[in-house]
């Protein structure tokens, strides 16, 4: 048997090609980088931007670039752009890096850029929403954008991975797109995607690497094992658990934190949530540090509000009530809820303080928190019913529950207006809570009309404290996102947006 | 013969319609659908309606499951609602890497459990016996998964063997060996200890015919059909493909295309999955009632006596 078996691996290893896993991964001018986050489950197998959430492999494998990109601050910097003027309230000039140029060696001009934003505007589903174009001229290196309406955030819009600039002539053949960044794809996959060097790159960096090979692998543990075996030279997406296996000194961790919140909404038609003091004491019962440091296992930052403090307008701008069991205690109190029977709860009028807190577990953070939440309220006297379900939908439908939580990316593209608008004003399609408040649609008619990134970071500020003091939903945990890599490799970092992974500057030592 | 193929093969009718209507039917239980799926919430429901209206996904479930029976009659499978691909198209892709681990694994569960099965049986309440027992035991408690991580763990990990992310065939294979042939192992124990106990064997063995003319002559050819049973059931099974298996080891086959399709609710794939699998079993069991037919003459004359 044992021969037998012997047999059959050695065929499997001539089969196979390759005896041992890591011949591919020593090789320096070959990368090879595991990820879950590609797939046709993640509605991005493909690199043309045009297509669904394609673009994000365009962006993030380095095959294409936007007009601007986002710092590390997610502020807006020139990146095919030049520069821009706002010519008025409906209409923006760009000006095309001269130098630029698609792989294929051809020059990116206005007519270029016209092309590609049109056939965008044609043919995807969310970008002709977002931008709202009604114009787009070309005159040389300059194209100008006209809207149909005010589009503060139009730059930001054009910065997500649909805006990436492609030659539209070089058509879409094996969704292969021709960009404009390092590198270009040769082969895609729904599982894989080859990637070679763009021998025509017009960035300043240079592209080091030959060939890159990016692998699909959704099993947490195989990735894992496939790090460990140094068949990989860098993974995105490891289980939490793993990542300390990857503490040594033949590793390196590049982490960031993301605008990913894990927050919870107070449903304003529930008559106890009606009370301030109620929502507040839940808010101060929350013990978000140890939450975030034993149950995410360190892999994110206590949260204040829906932005991470890495944000002009994130959690370092705003405030909200601290940790505090007692004070939390006394708020109840101060609204008659005192346990007056000795149960161990909270209750008024003969009725204990008893919520049905309603989540999901497609996010694995997400039944973790409804269970800290649990034991937290327990200890203030306040009885939680949890129902973890990806059923949800029909629950939110219904009107059944008093807390919804859920992870959500609030600044996707840098701006927080789009958060606003969706979860937080009244009516809003995801303000699953019915919070209703005046100053916060005052707040946002005003954003919506202003210009200039630190005039909208001012607003942004506001809202997001009007929220907080509202106690109207509380926000547990800022996802931070984890790179672990051989420590060879250098010029591989995890950026805030989540849209940049391979660059010019990644190479291996 | 032509006349029994004739009506197993209108008996898949009424199956196939019955199955896909049940399955499309269970989809609308869902609270969502494609499109949320797609968007996760994080766009407008005016984009949303749009995307919903070019699926098809706004009409009543009736005319849904019409329009798609309708372009099955016509050869049209339809395109994912997911990736905007055929049908037919991904199916293709993903069949041949299917196929392939369905063939080797097969081969090797064969290869390893009839052996191990005769011996055990031949070797009864003896050592070998008491440890083919004791592996198909484990074989058989140990889910897919963990035999899979753990093959890795020490084929690739420990020993570094084999590849982890290779497009080698043979670990995914073994795993799904370990656990089928663990079954086959103790069927066939079972069939050829019920066969040496039969009169014609203890005949033999008066004769003076050796153990293993006995052995190859006669009980050999005595299990073929309940392992033809078994395999019948494990090519069904695996052509659906084995998508945790899949998952583990990267295999871009058909399981775990259609775990991502349910996922997803990306309706016509799944629908076109649920087809697939109605013909397989229609088919192999079929196949498997000739070759028992062909095989064994005592079935072919019971029917004729």
């Amino acid at each position: 048997m044992k021969k037998f078996l012997a047999a059959m691996i050695s065929a499997g290893i001539l089969i196979s090609g390759c005896g041992g896993g890591n011949s591919v991964a020593d090789d320096k001018n070959t990368f090879t980088y595991g990820t879950v986050a590609y797939g046709v489950a993640m509605e991005n197998a493909g690199t043309n931007p045009h297509e669904s959430y394609s673009g994000w492999s365009t962006i993030r494998y380095g095959i294409g670039e936007t007009l601007f990109k986002f710092n590390e601050h997610m502020e807006l910097e020139p990146w095919i752009a030049e520069s821009f003027a706002q010519i008025d309230d409906y209409t923006v000039q760009i000006k095309i890096n001269d130098a630029a140029v698609f792989s294929n060696g051809k020059k990116v001009d206005g007519e270029a850029v016209k092309k590609c934003l049109e056939h965008l505007i044609a043919n995807h589903d969310r970008a002709p929403h977002d931008l709202k174009i009604s114009a787009i001229t070309a005159d040389g290196q300059t194209v100008t954008i006209t809207s149909t309406e005010k589009v503060p955030a139009l730059l930001n819009y054009l910065s997500d991975p649909y805006g990436c600039i492609i030659d539209i002539d070089a058509g879409f053949d094996d969704k292969i797109v021709v960009g404009t960044g390092p590198y270009r794809a040769v082969k895609v996959t729904d599982t894989q995607i080859d990637l070679v060097r763009n021998e025509n790159y017009w960035g300043a960096v240079k592209p080091k690497l030959e060939k890159i090979i990016v692998r699909s692998i959704t099993d947490g543990d195989t990735l894992t094992m496939a790090m460990q075996n140094g068949e990989l030279d860098a993974v995105q997406g490891l289980p939490y658990s793993s990542l300390k296996l990857f503490d040594n000194d033949n590793f390196k961790i590049s982490q960031v934190d993301t605008s990913r919140v894990y927050q919870a909404a107070f449903n304003f038609d529930t008559p106890e949530l009606q009370d301030l003091n109620v929502r507040r004491a839940i808010s101060m019962a929350i013990d978000k540090e140890n939450f975030t440091k034993v149950l995410l296992d360190g892999n994110g930052t206590a949260a204040v509000g829906p932005f991470p403090a890495n944000l002009s307008f994130g959690d370092n701008a705003v405030h909200a009530a601290a940790y505090d069991l007692d004070g939390a205690k006394n708020l109840l109190a101060e609204s008659g809820w005192i346990d007056t029977d000795g149960d161990g709860y909270v209750d008024k009028d003969g009725k204990n303080l008893e919520l049905r807190y309603l989540t999901y577990t497609s996010r694995q953070e997400l039944p973790l928190l409804a269970e800290a939440a649990q034991a937290n309220l327990k200890k203030i006297g306040v009885k939680l019913n949890v129902n973890a379900t990806d059923n949800y939908k029909t629950f939110l439908r219904d009107g059944e529950y008093d807390i919804f939580s859920k992870a959500i990316v609030t600044a996707p593209t840098g701006d927080a207006e789009y958060y606003f608008t969706s979860h937080i004003v009244s009516g809003a399609v995801d303000n699953a809570g019915h919070y209703d408040s005046a100053e916060i649609s005052r707040l946002e008619n005003e954003l919506h009309n202003t210009f200039g990134a630190a005039n909208r970071s001012a607003l942004a500020v506001q809202m997001s404290q009007q929220i907080l003091d509202d106690c109207a939903l509380f926000y547990a945990s800022h996802l931070r996102m984890s790179f672990v890599m051989k420590n060879n490799v250098v010029g591989f970092y995890a950026h805030p947006s989540d849209y940049y992974e391979i660059t010019a500057e990644l190479e291996k030592k | 013969m032509r006349k029994y193929i004739l009506s197993r093969m209108i008996q898949l009718v009424p199956i196939l319609l019955g199955i896909t209507f049940l399955t499309f039917g269970m989809m609308q239980f869902t609270a969502d659908d494609a499109v949320d799926k797609i968007y996760e919430g994080s766009v407008s429901e005016e984009i949303k309606s749009a995307k919903r209206a070019e699926l098809g996904l706004d009409k009543n479930f009736m005319i849904q499951y019409g329009n798609w029976l309708g372009g099955v009659i016509t050869g049209d499978m339809g395109r994912s609602f997911i990736s905007g691909k055929l049908v037919f198209e991904t199916f293709a892709e993903k069949l041949p890497a299917t196929i392939e681990l369905m063939l080797v694994s097969i081969l090797l569960t064969i290869l390893i459990a009839t052996p191990a099965g005769i011996l055990a049986a031949v070797k009864q309440n003896k050592f070998p016996d008491y440890l083919i027992r004791a592996l198909s035991f484990i074989g058989n408690s140990m889910p897919n998964f963990f035999v899979g991580l753990l093959l890795i763990y020490f084929l690739a990990l420990k020993l570094n063997l084999l590849p982890i992310i290779g497009a080698s065939v043979i670990m995914p294979a073994l795993t799904l060996t370990i656990s089928m042939g663990a079954k086959y192992t103790r069927q066939i124990r079972a069939v050829v200890l019920e066969e040496l106990k039969k009169p014609y064997v203890m005949g033999a063995r008066s004769r003076g015919v050796s153990e293993f003319t006995i052995l190859t002559k006669s009980v050999l050819p005595s299990i073929l059909v309940p392992v033809i049973t078994l395999l019948a059931l494990s090519i069904g099974s695996l052509l659906g493909g084995t998508a945790i298996v899949e998952t583990i080891f990267m295999w871009d086959g058909v399981g775990k295309m259609a775990v991502d399709a349910i996922l997803m609710r990306d309706y016509p794939l799944i629908q076109a999955y649920v087809v697939w699998m109605a013909i397989i079993y229609v088919v192999i069991n079929l196949a498997a009632d000739l070759l028992y037919r062909f095989l064994d003459p005592r079935i072919r004359y019971g029917e004729n006596g």
